[in-house]
């Protein structure tokens, strides 16, 4: 009896004194990781956008050249994120950027589509918030795969929405770009996202036309 | 009390005559937690394939089993003994998940890098095991060696075969070109986990040669 209370009162303490040094810890290192956060979507969306100025600054001036550029416009459901440069005192979009997320292999994929003014035309594509194998789908994260995208379209030469990831080497369309070997299944499920996106955005497109 | 941890002092090393140096030897080389125990497998496999990540991990690792060693070896006359594996997992997790939220803040990206593998730390049997088979009976300064030395024996195998799996599957080290795309064709194999075993299984082959095990000459 006086054995099984000993072992929970030092349960209890030990519980206690553990989670009282993470809760401290989690307090004291909040701000960084949040700013962290904010800094590393933030970072997606000016370098899928090309806007000049986000390389190798601070989290806070990040945000500055964020609020600066980006003008943030609810379109029905679909939150779009619109260039205009400050420089410039036209009112109309150089490019717009999409937020999408789906299934990946292993967990969620999050990423962010930037399109130019015609919505069909891409500008440059990040995923982040991936959690793909490394080396292997992981490779979605890389530069050489991303800029494949640059100045694709996600309409097909006939006219039809869509996107294509095709066998490494395999891509010769102007809705298409090449997979990655050795994650076949990385690459179809990013195929499943961005056709999904592809044919939503152009409904969308003709909807807000009409 | 007394008489449980009594039952459990067999391996335990008088306080006048610590052999700190054979703790060492032990941690790094003679029972490395890798070639030796083969510990820790699932890490090892999953964060290999890039130096900077194993270098990264190997540090973590030798700073969880050396600080939960220190604290389960201090209090390892007050841990009761039914709950003193739910005990070191408690300190352990509280170490981990503290590294963790340091890497969060401040290397964010090596974070994103490691991904899940940091938190699964707690699960790395080798700081579980050097809690369990040396700090619950040893007092808290060779535990710290210990712990220590078990954390170095384990990051100098992730480096090492870290090396050669970046080098044959990216052609980089520390990812800098060492071998050129244009005339090196990377070998994917080395990138995913049946490399690791590969060179695993290769490197603890060679290490047995240099130096056979203590049972198989026994054995003979």
């Amino acid at each position: 009896m006086k054995d099984n209370m000993r072992t929970l009162i030092f349960a209890g303490v030990l519980g206690l004194i553990c989670a009282l040094v993470l809760a401290g810890v989690s307090q004291l290192t909040a701000p960084y990781r949040q700013a962290n956060e904010r800094a590393e979507e933030v970072r997606n969306y000016l370098s899928a956008l090309g806007v000049p100025g986000w390389q190798g600054v601070s989290s806070s001036e990040l945000l500055k050249v964020f609020e600066q550029n980006i003008r943030v416009d609810q379109q029905g459901k679909r939150t779009v994120y619109e260039y205009i440069p400050s420089s410039l005192s036209q009112a109309k979009p150089i490019a717009v950027a999409v937020p999408f997320s789906g299934t990946g292999l292993w967990g969620p994929i999050r990423g962010v589509l930037a399109l130019e003014p015609d919505f069909t035309t891409i500008r440059g594509i990040r995923f982040f918030d991936q959690q793909e194998t490394p080396g292997l789908g992981g490779e979605i994260g890389a530069k050489w795969f991303q800029d494949q995208f640059v100045g694709k379209r996600i309409v097909s030469a006939g006219g039809d929405p869509g996107f294509r990831i095709t066998k490494p080497g395999g891509s010769t369309q102007i809705n298409s770009v090449d997979g990655i070997t050795g994650a076949t299944m990385t690459s179809e499920r990013v195929q499943v996202i961005l056709d999904n996106l592809a044919k939503e955005l152009l409904k969308e497109k003709s909807s807000h036309v009409q | 009390m007394s008489s449980d941890s009594q039952s459990r002092q067999s391996t335990a090393l008088p306080v006048s005559r610590v052999n700190y140096l054979g703790i060492v030897k032990d941690g790094v080389y003679r029972t490395n937690p890798v070639t030796y125990q083969v510990l820790g497998i699932c890490i090892f496999l999953a964060i290999t394939t890039k130096v900077e990540n194993a270098l990264v991990m190997g540090f973590a690792l030798i700073f969880v089993t050396a600080m939960s060693n220190l604290i389960v070896s201090l209090l390892r006359n007050s841990i009761p003994r039914r709950i003193r594996m739910i005990a070191e997992v408690a300190i352990i997790a509280t170490f981990v998940i503290f590294f963790d939220q340091f890497l969060k803040a401040f290397y964010w990206d090596m974070s994103k890098q490691l991904g899940p593998y940091v938190a699964l730390i707690i699960t790395n049997c080798i700081v579980m095991g050097r809690a369990e088979a040396f700090a619950i009976q040893n007092p808290p300064l060779p535990s710290l060696v210990d712990g220590i030395a078990n954390g170095i024996g384990y990051a100098l195998i992730l480096v090492l075969i870290a090396l050669f799996r970046e080098l044959i599957g990216f052609g980089t080290i520390l990812g800098y070109t060492v071998l050129s795309p244009q005339w090196y064709q990377r070998n994917i194999l080395f990138i995913m986990a049946p490399g690791a075993f590969f060179m695993a299984g290769f490197l603890i082959w060679v290490l047995n040669f240099i130096n056979p095990p203590k049972q198989a000459e026994a054995g003979k």
